[in-house]
Formats: structure tokens, sequence, C-alpha cells
């Protein structure tokens, strides 16, 4: 019974997410013609690698994908450190006004990025980091701190508090003990947080937009803009882009993922 | 253990020093980076800023304007519809996702890497492909050429031809967006829900329905309270999905908060009134954050 | 003395009058520093020849001046954003490319440089713009930047779609609206219009065209408010709201944005929208790429049966709303006079020209010998042609007024289209959509000042 759910359950999930999936892919090998024409609906007829090979060769796109990595790789690690620091405090340490801090971050967390992007633009400019990707490195953890804080928060109260306080007793410090015991414990959280921060970065596109203006130092999203003249859509390179954009994230993904859990059974064992 | 919670001034002050250590990075972040930007958005929601003058004071003028707007009036009731809808829909599809993937043993963690496709594809390619889907011509339209084309249909179908129809497009296209991230949420705080408690249930004939009920639900219960709420503020002010779908199309049937902002705010330059469009949604939702982190914090325990 | 006999560094002296204050060499035409360095803003549209064409003549001017030049681009997406952007952060850039509301508003914040003595310079090298299009570029009778080209809209149709029914080729609103009820066949999913009344240019752009060929406006010749509340304004919204009422038009074409109706034209969809030479590139971009023999004829059927008419008229005319652009100086720019003298150079007919033929008819020139200098491109064909009349039927925002803030924000704030929308949404009456209107754009006059 669960197992005929269970496939039931996947066969659906995997049409949900593999349908506009597959139109994205099919659209990024059609020829320009077939898209504004309409002529193949389903599948790319003829094939083409044109707007591959358009994307690479025509555009800075190359570029853009190198600051579009470094700086997701850059605010992932930024935030994660912040994040879990801040997650653990909050969620296991008694201090005066930690209730206080806890609704801060969220309360701060409300204000979309489209009001708060003029100030910190400002800001950024009088710190001289405007046009430079070390703007959205200070840029992004104002959205992806809060939420990941929050994030993690959660997962640290899920773990047992015996394990902490058995690492304690063995007299290690809170750091030790935060490190050693509740870090790894927290993987799967960890895991989540970062994918989030990762993500958000990867597809910011205001504050990329507005405080980088050298087109070396443009990232992906504000790249393809750059694809969209409000009137006339490149299809294919548009399309082209994602595909290449996504695909080697998942394949990330499901790498860290496999090396995720490894840890995480190699960690109980040791506990 | 006495050392933790027996209450010694000394074990609680070394204690609020390790916190305060260990918050010193979010202080500094926050400080700098959000509360000054977000202060001067409190400011300016509180006078007439328009682009490029100086701003003048004019008290809660621009409060009461939108109170009395009636554009304003409907993008409210359009944004917590786009919200309510799109969140409900994505904590039903994470759950289910967060099941089916946990019944999965070979290929787990392939699977979901690959259902991460859509989380991770940039929001203008999602907001341009469900465009796509739901357009009214064969041949250009997916959903209408292939239920034609499987003789479902005998006429296609507008969908985006009705507000209903445009808000639902933008719903689903939102929803297809971020559920996958709420299955994988919602998938980590399964594993962690300690084996033997299902191991008890199964001793005592519990089904699988009632352990979902009663052991699997109240196990994820802060990973969904969380989720959800932080969703809730992420979705609420979405702008790339509406804004390329639909523009708040047909009409003001799509405009909300995000767009409504953004058109004050860049199109007519009023500053001033822009930030209070956003500002305007900040007291309801910081009650509810104010219950739900008391409710969180309470219980530690 | 007579005006005529000014020098040249004389009028410059005008212009610049703070920098002249400051004793700074200014020989001739504007002076170039060597080594200086400028930021350019322009517009990057869907012709990529036409931006690197743009790229190239600034890099020409930069290597005979020893200076250098970076051009950075915005689209019509990101365009408002980034030049609001600029203006809060004071990171403007030294030159900018203007779109028809622009200089009235970023004058208006004191963001600008008068250009008042250079703009009768360059008027002096490189012609007049037609009176039309001129008031675009000034604000209180100072011109603050100099017009270069229009990007027109046009009235495309399919010839075949027409001939097949024996229906006259619309020279009018009514018009269309008659030949849009012989032409649709919902059964074969083809409809005979697609105007769309969404938040982009096809939709705002195309609702102002129909106000001013019909005589209303919202404004005075002074630019100051005027209601809107009459009977040709009602035949106004009968227009726009008939042609979704009658059902000539796809069910959906209200929810388009920007590429919908470029699409269904050029998928034949549709019989007529109105649209930049976009869609004309589009399908001669598709003939170069022809396969074979079979798959060029087709497409060059395609070509010869595709019609851009003049935007339709009125019974007040013809005017079309449209992208007027022009090159102003920021306050804020280091060195003003290299920048100024990137604007001649750029608008000055012969780099103009060369511009111009890498734009696939969407660059009309506006100055009288660039646009003298352009007549053999535009006779390649009768489309060509109607393309290079641009600015004859170009009609400000705010017209019969001249450009102002007030009358940029009222096509910013959508009310012109969301009017239409609320009778056909909403199912209000045409007059309470107009009372509507008019109590909007009002109050967006009685609230700006400046």
């Amino acid at each position: 019974m669960t197992r005929a759910l269970t496939w039931i359950g996947l066969a659906l999930f995997l049409l949900l997410i593999l349908v506009p999936f597959w139109w994205i892919a099919s659209m990024s090998f059609k020829t320009y013609e077939q898209i504004q024409f309409a002529t193949s609906i389903y599948v790319p007829k003829p094939f083409t690698w044109e707007n591959y090979t358009g994307l690479w060769m025509e555009t800075r796109f190359p570029l853009w994908l190198r600051n579009s990595l470094v700086t997701a790789l850059v605010v992932t690690l930024v935030t994660s450190v912040v994040a879990s620091l801040g997650g653990y405090a909050v969620a296991r340490l008694r201090f005066p006004g930690r209730e206080a801090v806890a609704s801060l971050i969220l309360i701060l967390y409300l204000i979309p990025p489209a009001l708060l992007f003029i100030p910190l633009y400002r800001v950024l400019t009088e710190l001289g980091a405007t046009n430079h990707l070390a703007a959205l490195f200070l840029a992004y953890p104002t959205f992806t701190v809060p939420f990941c804080t929050w994030l993690l928060i959660g997962f640290f109260k899920a773990l047992p508090e015996e394990l902490e306080e058995a690492a304690l007793i063995d007299g290690a410090g809170r750091v030790t003990a935060f490190v050693r015991v509740l870090l790894p414990l927290a993987a799967p959280g960890l895991v989540a947080s970062a994918i989030f921060a990762f993500t958000l970065s990867w597809n910011e596109f205001l504050y990329a937009l507005v405080f980088i203006q050298d087109e070396t130092l443009i990232t992906v999203p504000v790249g393809l803009n750059l694809l969209i003249y409000g009137d006339v859509f490149h299809w294919g390179q548009l399309m082209a882009a994602s595909v290449i954009t996504t695909v080697p994230v998942v394949a990330l993904y499901v790498f860290i993922h496999r090396w995720m859990a490894e840890g995480l059974v190699a960690g109980s064992v040791k506990g | 253990m006495r050392q933790r919670f027996g209450g010694s001034l000394g074990a609680r002050g070394r204690e609020t020093g390790t916190a305060l250590l260990f918050l010193l990075p979010l202080f500094v972040l926050v400080v700098g980076l959000i509360f000054y930007p977000f202060y001067r958005a409190i400011w300016l929601s509180l006078t007439d800023k328009l682009v490029g003058y100086p701003e003048r004071f004019v008290g809660m003028r621009n409060y009461t304007y939108l109170a009395q707007d009636d554009a304003f009036q409907q993008v409210i009731w359009n944004s917590v519809v786009f919200t309510v809808a799109s969140v409900a829909l994505k904590v039903v599809t994470g759950l289910g996702m967060a099941l089916v993937l946990n019944n999965v043993i070979r290929g787990r963690n392939f699977l979901r890497g690959l259902f991460l496709l859509p989380w991770i594809t940039s929001t203008v390619i999602i907001a341009l492909t469900w465009r796509w889907m739901f357009d009214a011509f064969p041949g250009r339209g997916f959903l209408n050429s292939f239920l034609l084309d499987m003789g479902l249909l005998s006429q296609p179908i507008a969908f985006m031809a009705t507000p209903a129809g445009a808000m639902s497009a933008v719903v689903i296209a939102n929803w297809w967006r971020a559920f996958p991230f709420f299955g994988v949420s919602f998938l980590a705080g399964m594993v962690s829900i300690p084996r033997e408690l299902y191991e008890a249930a199964s001793v005592d004939g519990a089904g699988s329905g009632r352990r979902f009920w009663h052991i699997t639900l109240p196990g994820l219960k802060h990973v969904i309270i969380v989720t959800t709420l932080l969703s809730f503020i992420l979705t609420i002010n979405d702008f790339n999905i509406i804004y390329v779908m639909t523009r708040g199309g047909p009409g003001t049937a799509t405009q909300v908060f995000a767009t409504y902002s953004y058109q004050v705010a860049f199109g007519q330059l009023r500053w001033g009134r822009g930030v209070t469009i956003s500002i305007f949604v900040v007291p309801i939702l910081v009650a509810g954050i104010i219950l739900i982190s008391r409710y969180l914090l309470r219980d530690r325990r | 003395m007579s005006q005529r006999h000014t020098t040249r560094r004389a009028v410059l002296a005008g212009a610049l009058g703070t920098t002249a204050a400051l004793g700074l060499p200014r020989l001739g035409f504007p002076q170039v520093k060597k080594g200086t360095s400028l930021r350019m803003w322009i517009l990057k549209t869907y012709v990529e020849p036409t931006n690197k064409a743009i790229e190239a003549s600034a890099q020409r001017w930069a290597q005979k001046h020893g200076a250098s030049v970076t051009v950075e681009y915005f689209t019509f997406e990101d365009m408002q954003t980034k030049y609001v952007a600029a203006i809060e952060s004071k990171s403007t850039p030294d030159v900018g490319q203007l779109e028809t509301g622009a200089p009235a508003r970023f004058a208006g914040m004191g963001q600008l440089l008068d250009l008042t003595s250079f703009s009768r310079q360059i008027e002096g090298s490189a012609g007049k713009a037609p009176a039309n299009v001129a008031p675009v570029t000034m604000l209180d009778g100072k011109v603050y930047s100099v017009p270069w080209y229009v990007m027109g809209a046009f009235w495309y149709v399919w010839r075949d779609a027409f001939d097949k029914a024996k229906v006259k080729l619309p020279g009018t609103f009514a018009e269309a609206k008659e030949a849009a009820q012989a032409l649709t066949r919902p059964k074969d999913n083809f409809y005979g219009m697609g105007q769309s009344w969404n938040r982009t240019a096809d939709g705002y752009g195309v609702m102002q065209s129909l106000m001013y060929s019909y005589g209303v406006g919202w404004a005075d010749k002074n630019g100051k408010y005027k209601s809107i509340k009459t009977k040709e304004m009602q035949a106004v919204m009968k227009w726009a709201t008939d042609i979704y009422t009658k059902q000539v038009q796809p069910a959906d074409t209200l929810t388009w944005t920007g590429s919908g109706n470029n699409e269904n034209f050029i998928a034949k969809n549709i019989a007529q929208t109105s649209n930049g030479p976009s869609i004309t590139f589009a399908l001669e971009n598709a003939l170069a790429k022809a396969t074979d023999a079979k798959d060029k004829k087709m497409k060059e059927e395609a070509l010869a049966n595709h019609v851009a008419l003049p935007h339709l008229g009125g019974p007040d005319g013809r005017r079309m709303q449209a992208i007027a652009m022009s090159m102003g100086v920021f306050k804020g720019s280091k060195d003003p006079e290299a920048a100024m003298s990137l604007i001649a150079h750029l608008v000055s007919p012969e780099e103009t020209v060369m511009v111009m033929k890498d734009s696939y008819g969407q660059f009309a020139p506006v100055l009288e010998k660039a646009k003298a200098a352009s007549k053999d491109y535009f006779n390649k064909n009768e489309n060509y042609r109607t393309f290079g009349r641009a600015a004859e039927w170009f009609a400000p925002t705010g017209w019969p007024g001249p450009v102002t803030a007030a009358a940029a924000e009222v096509q910013a704030s959508n009310v012109l289209t969301d009017a239409p929308a609320k009778v056909i949404v909403d199912k209000w009456s045409v007059d309470q959509a107009i009372e509507w209107e008019d109590k909007k754009i009002k109050e967006i006059y009685d609230t700006l000042k400046g």
C-alpha cells in the first residue's frame, strides 16, 4: 500500500517538475524560427546548439557565470557562519533579551529589498564598495542571514540537549561543544540553510542590477535581463542560460547531499 | 547539569558572554546593513519624498492617502489571496514530497537534488516558462497544445483571460518554484525524528496514517512553522513572478504590494508613498511573528 | 552685437557658466582634455547591431580625442530603476540617453546641465529638430538635451488576411475596428486585432495615440491639468472597450505583456497590432537564416506580406505617442565639456547615419541634416518609407502641452490603461471609468510640485 502510494507520488512529482523543465530544455535547443513561428512544440526539430554557442561566444555569459558563482559561494559561506553562530545562541543559550533578538531578526527580514536597496546603496557608496562584487558580498547577507538564522534556530532546538550536556560534563567548553557536537548533528539544517542562501544569491536581481554597472562584473540574472528587450526576447539563449546555470547546481546538490548523509551517519556512530 | 541549569549568577553571566560573542557578527550585519536602511525606510514613509528632491516631513499623510486609495485596497486583497493560496499549496505539496522521498531508499539523494530544479532556476525564466504553459494559442501554449492533441479539448482555453485565471497562473508559478524547498526542509526534519518513536508506535499497532498524524507532524512542527512563516514573508513580497507574467494585469487583478510599490516608487517617483505601501504590511506581520517567536522560545524545554 | 556672430567660444561660455567661472580653458568646440574618461548610458535595444554601432561611434570619438568612454547599457525594463538609483546615490553617468519623459523629469530635479547654448551650436552643425519633437528636450524655455532619433510605433497588418476578406487596409482607429470584426475567425483561432491595455509602451503608448488622435488631452497647451470628461473621451473609451467586448481579439489579450503582440502577430494569430519596427527586424532576420529554397520562399512571402502602416488616425488627426530619444549631460559630470563634445560627435549627420544603417528602421533621425542624409536608407521599401516618417506624427506625453513631470507621472501611474480595464474586467460603465481616471489625473497634478 505505502509502496504503491510512494511510486504514484514519485511519478506525479517527477512529472510536475520535469514537464516545465523539459519545456525549458527543449526550447534551448530550438532555432529562433521554431520558437517565433511556433513550428515545433514538444521537441526541437531541427535540433540546434546555436543558442549555447551564441550565448557562450556572443555574450559575456562565461563572465556572468563566474561572477554569480563567486558571489553565491562567498555569501553562502558568510551566511552559514553568521547564521549558525546566531541560531545556536538564540536556541541554546540563556541571556537577557533573547526573545527580543529573535523577534528583531525576523522583523528586519520583513522589509522588502526593494525599499532597503537605495539606503543600502548609499552605505555601500560610502564604503567605496559599489561597482564591485564586494557590494553583493555585503548586501546579500542582509536577506540570507535573517532567514537562515531562523531556520537554524529551529534545527538547533530539535536536537536532543543531552548530547551537548554530556559534552559539557566531559569538560568541553561551549565553543567546543558547538563545533564538535552540535554542528555535525545540525548538518541537514546547515545544508538546507546553505542551499537557501546559495539559491537566493544565485537568483538575486535587484541589488545586482543597481549596485553593479560594469558589464564584466554583472551576475547571471542581470545578464539574462539583457536578453529581454521588453518587446523581443532571445528565448533560445534565455533558456540555454537557465539550463547551463541549473544543471551543474543540481549535480552539486546531489553530491553534497550524499556527502552530508555519510557524514551524518559517521557522526552518529561515533556519538 | 547544575552548572547550566542551577541558576548560579556566574554561569548565567558566562552564558551571556558566549551569547554576545556568538551574536556579534549578526549584530554588525544587522546594525550596519539592515538597521540603518530600515530606519531610512520608516523615515521616508513619513515624508513626501520624490526622487531627485529633498524630502519634507508630512506626518501620516501617506498612510491616510493609501487608506482611502481604491487601488491599494485591491492590492491588499490580491496580496492576501496570492500569498495564502500559494503558501498553503506549498505546505501540502512539500509534505507530500517529503513523505514520498522519505519512503524512497535507493536514489533518494539523486531525487532530492533533481526535485530542487525549480528552486534553482532563475525566477524570471520560471515566470516566462509558465506564461508559455498557459498561452492560449495551440502550437504556442504547452497545456493547450497537449490537451488538444490528446483530444481532451476541442477549443483552446484562454487560461489567463480572466482575473481569477491570471491569479491562479501566478499562484501556480510561485508555488512551483518554492515547494521543493519546503519538501527538502520537511525531509530534513523527518530524518531527524528518532526511529524508535515509529518502532514503538508500530508495536502498539498504529497504522501509517496515525503514525503520520501523531509522530511525523508533531516532529515537524518547528520546521513547518518556521518555513511557512518565512515563505509567507517571501511570497507577500514577491515581485518577479507577477511582474514578468502579468505586470499586475489584467487591469489590476494581480497587482500586489511589491508590484504596486515598485510602480509608485520607480514609475511615479513617489518614494514616500512607495515605501509606505511596503510598510503597511509590517505591523500585521510583526504581530504574528511576535506571537510565533514567543511560542517557539517558550517551547524550548 | 548680433547673435549670429557670436563665436563658438562665447556660446560655450554661456553653456558652461560654472566652468567658465572656474576659468577652465575653452577653445572652439567643446574642449576635451587628453586622458579624460566618460561614462555613457545608452539603451540596449533588441537590434544588437545598433548597440554595437553606437558603442563603435563612441569609441571613434574617444580615439580622436585621446579620451576613453565606458558604455553602460540599460534596457526598457530597467531604464527607470537604474536612473532613479543613480540619481539618489549621486552616481549618474556623464552622458545619458533619455526617453520622451526623462528630460523634463530629470531637469526638474536639477540633474541635467542646461544645454541651451550648446543646442544652438548643434542646430548650426546638425540642424534643427521638428517643432513637435523639440519640446521634449525643454523645460521652462531651457534646453536640457539634444534630440537624436524617434523610435516610432506603427500599425502592423497582414496584407493577405485583408485581401482575402476584401477589406481595405485601415487608416483610422474606426476602420481598424471594423476590419477586425470582418477578419476574426474564432474557430480557426485567428483574430482581427491584438491590442493590450497593459503596463508597457504597447499599452499606454497606444492609448495616448488613440486619445490624442481623437483630440483628447489631459493637459492644456501650457501643460496645466484639463478635464477629460468630454464626448471625445467617451468615444475613445468606446473604441478601447469595444475591441474587447465585441471579441475581435484573443480572450487573454489584456494579460499580455511586452512580447505578446509581437509574437502573436508573427505567428499569424492576429491580423493587426501596434508595434515598433521589431516585427520587421524579426521577419528580415528569419529570412536571412532561411535553410533551403522552399523555406526562403516562405520567409520572403511573409516579409512581403506584412505591412507597417502609419499609426492609426482619428477624427482630430494622426498623432503617435512614441519614444523620442535625446542625449543629456548630467550635472554630476566631472567633465561636461568632453560630455558635450561626445554628444556633438554622436548626433553629427555622419555618425547618426552610420548607427541608423544598423538599426532595421527603428532609428528615425530627427535633426534636419541627419534626416536629409537618411533619405536613401528609408527608400528601401514602403515599410521603411513609413518608418522614416516616424517623427512627423510624433506627439509627446501630455499633448497638446509640453512634456511635464506630471504628464510623465500620469503615464507611469497606468491610469490611462487601467480605466478601460475597469470597464472590460470589472464591468464599470464608461462614464464611471472616465470619472475615476479624471480624478486620479487631477490628483497627480494637484500633488506634484515642480
